[in-house]
């Protein structure tokens, strides 16, 4: 089994890849050579990363978010899960390039430096931490998706003040479908961090006896909570749309990375847990 | 194959000429009281404001185009028309023409999809005056067989290529469902009426019309079911419509950069989409600053315009191979319907039966008897066969005419079902396809 999960260690960023050229050549070319099949693509490299997934929890006897590698590979998984569901319900497929570069990422870093942990935490193998650190990773699923459908749709904004008739507003869908899509995936990862945020609330304190409202990440968190909770706020009551609300779901992107990265990797808190 | 054509188009002739020679319906039904059973057995005449084409079986394969041209002089006497005005054609080039003409890609405006229905109602027509026989309502099939693998296989009538459509294009990259949005068509000229009408095509949810001359708003509200606004004060309620097109012929600017920006201030801020296709320009360009709008004049809708039609001039390599496919196809059917082919044929399937009878059957018979049954069987099938082999034989000589020649072989065909498979089914599709249309 071990040889399984390094074999498709190696494989995974090479699927993405290969998923994302097609994708990208769709986009750029046109036509109808891959315009079905590129779908099988994404739907193969799903079930391997999926089965990868699988494989590491039983071999290693917990669920793959023990740290920061692993919480990077279910992290491309779920962006590139939520897309291809995205695509199969709204239909919508030039808008692939741009969310599986992203999982990408997140795959060839975990490829690279995951390492085999057989002996962790007691705490890791809780089930509630379990949803904890799954809800939250598909918050930020969510938000990563949300913050491309926002670039893309600022884009596409300014091809078409400025009469740019080119590629981005040949294949892209229109400004409306984009800043719907940015939208409805800011309030999926908004409801996710807020399912994170209150397992947390009431879990955390008595799992960690040096638990404390002033931990970094926390902070973090809920800074991003808040700023996606007023800008779905303030679009539902009309009183902000279009590149305001976009801008504020980029600008919660950035500051969900920065927090992450900063608390992972500088700070010492009860929330690192490597 | 006897096909006769004659065609004048943008390629021969300009547009005084063109436009001359336009035939309605009754003229073409004019021209096939005169020509029917005189010049041609059956045919088909195709006349739009770009083009008129005449394609015809005739009667004696002797016909000049010269006894053609007079014909449609007779019908529409236009003085300083000459023979150079018109492209000839027969046989092959003459399907080649039609099946091109069909895909677009003879087209003034490339890949122009509705000669494709201007073609079928031109049948239609034919078909109605009895002027299409067995040969036209084939060709006639292939054609629309090639004029709709065109449109599904290649790009060829992709994208905008008229202003009024970049503009409708344009919109709908911005908002997702026209059936939730409101316009405003400013001037009900040629080219807002037009605008207006491409808007009601694709369900926008609310149309309204504001025109100086209210009579001529009236007419086009009417027409398009329309909301009128008063010329005078439509300035009022510019907040109320997400997409504004402007088409008067006024001199100076209608709507300032400050009208808009009090309209958008009243809605919030909503996307508005300003299409002005006005020369000289009805909206202040300057329009454009302000936050969520999205102006366009016609130089900006006239880049659209360039770019889809570029496309589509590179994909005319393509429509040109599924046109020589077609062809190839067309002739290969009409190829089958020659008088040596359909006697082999004919003398197979008979042999076939007798085959499979006997194979069925030879059990009942001892082995000396047997032989006997296959000699006794191929003598019946030798002697029925040999009256009509003669006949069809006699048919082949050259003076029958080749497209006569062609029909009965059809027949006979037809009555025995000896069409091969491939024919069969190839008809079958383009009858389903011509179906759908």
């Amino acid at each position: 089994m071990k040889s399984i999960i390094d074999f498709l260690n190696i494989l995974l960023p090479l699927f993405y890849i290969v998923t994302f050229v097609i994708y990208s050549y769709d986009f750029t070319k046109g036509g109808k050579k891959f315009i079905h099949s590129k779908r099988l693509f994404l739907f193969l490299t799903l079930i391997a990363h999926a089965v990868y997934l699988i494989l590491r929890t039983i071999y290693f006897d917990h669920p793959p978010i023990t740290n920061v590698f692993e919480i990077f590979t279910v992290l491309a998984f779920s962006i590139s899960f939520a897309y291809f569901i995205l695509e199969l319900v709204t239909d919508i497929r030039g808008t692939g390039p741009f969310i599986i570069i992203i999982s990408i990422l997140f795959q060839v870093i975990s490829s690279l430096f995951i390492q085999d942990v057989m002996e962790v935490k007691a705490v890791l193998r809780n089930h509630l931490l379990g949803f904890h650190v799954f809800s939250a990773l598909i918050g930020y699923a969510g938000i990563s998706i949300s913050a491309v459908y926002g670039v893309l749709y600022l884009i596409l904004y300014k091809e078409i003040k400025l009469n740019k008739f080119g590629l981005i507003f040949n294949r892209l869908p229109d400004l409306e479908t984009l800043e719907t899509l940015s939208f409805y995936s800011a309030v999926i990862g908004f409801v996710l961090l807020s399912v994170a945020i209150i397992i947390g609330i009431i879990w955390l304190p008595k799992a960690f006896p040096n638990f404390s409202y002033a931990d970094p990440k926390l902070i973090g968190t809920s800074l991003v909570w808040i700023l996606y909770g007023a800008g779905i706020l303030s679009k539902i009551f009309g009183k902000w749309r279009g590149r305001k609300v976009i801008l504020l779901s980029i600008i919660g992107f950035v500051l969900a990375i920065l927090s992450t990265t900063i608390t992972n990797f500088l700070s010492q808190s009860f929330h690192s847990f490597y | 194959m006897n096909l006769f054509a004659v065609s004048i188009s943008h390629h021969t002739a300009p547009i005084e000429l063109r436009e001359a020679l336009f035939f309605g319906d009754e003229e073409i039904k004019q021209f096939v009281e005169k020509t029917k059973g005189n010049l041609f057995n059956e045919g088909l005449v195709i006349s739009t404001c770009n083009r008129t084409e005449i394609y015809g079986i005739p009667v004696h394969k002797e016909l000049q185009y010269s006894e053609i041209l007079n014909s449609i002089q007779s019908i529409k006497s236009v003085s300083d028309i000459q023979a150079g005005h018109f492209k000839n054609l027969f046989s092959r080039e003459a399907v080649t023409h039609l099946f091109e003409v069909i895909t677009g890609i003879d087209s003034l405006l490339i890949g122009d999809n509705q000669i494709y229905h201007q073609v079928k109602d031109s049948f239609q027509l034919s078909e109605n005056l009895h002027f299409t026989g067995f040969l036209m309502k084939r060709l006639f099939d292939f054609a629309v067989k090639t004029g709709k693998r065109a449109i599904t296989e290649t790009e060829i009538s992709e994208g905008a290529v008229t202003v009024s459509y970049a503009a409708v294009q344009l919109i709908e990259k911005i908002f997702s469902s026209l059936g939730k949005k409101s316009a405003l068509v400013i001037g009900t000229g040629e080219s807002g009426e037009i605008a207006a009408k491409h808007l009601m095509e694709r369900g926008i949810g609310k149309l309204a019309v504001t025109n100086r001359t209210i009579e001529r708003a009236e007419k086009v509200a009417q027409k398009l079911n329309a909301k009128i606004l008063s010329f005078t004060n439509f300035k009022e309620y510019l907040h109320e419509y997400d997409i504004i097109i402007s088409a008067t012929s006024a001199e100076n600017l209608i709507l300032s950069k400050d009208d808009i920006k009090t309209a958008m201030k009243k809605r919030n801020y909503a996307n508005m989409v300003l299409m002005d296709i006005a020369i000289p320009r009805d909206i202040d360009p300057a329009s454009k600053e302000i936050d969520y709008v999205f102006y366009n004049d016609i130089d900006s809708l006239n880049i659209i315009v360039e770019q889809n039609l570029e496309k589509r001039k590179g994909e005319i390599p393509k429509v040109k191979r599924i046109v020589n496919e077609e062809v190839d196809n067309f002739f290969e059917w009409y190829n089958s319907l020659e008088v040596a082919p359909t006697i082999k044929n004919l003398r197979d399937y008979f042999e076939t039966i007798r085959a499979e009878e006997v194979d069925k059957n030879k059990n009942r018979f001892s082995s000396e008897d047997q032989e006997k049954l296959e000699i006794i069987t191929k003598r019946i099938i030798n002697k029925i066969l040999h009256h009509p082999t003669l006949e069809l034989r006699k048919l082949n000589q050259s003076d029958n005419n080749i497209d006569e020649t062609a029909i009965k072989m059809s027949l006979l065909r037809d009555l025995f079902g000896i069409d091969d498979n491939k024919t069969a089914s190839s008809t079958h599709d383009i009858d389903e396809e011509g179906k759908d249309n």
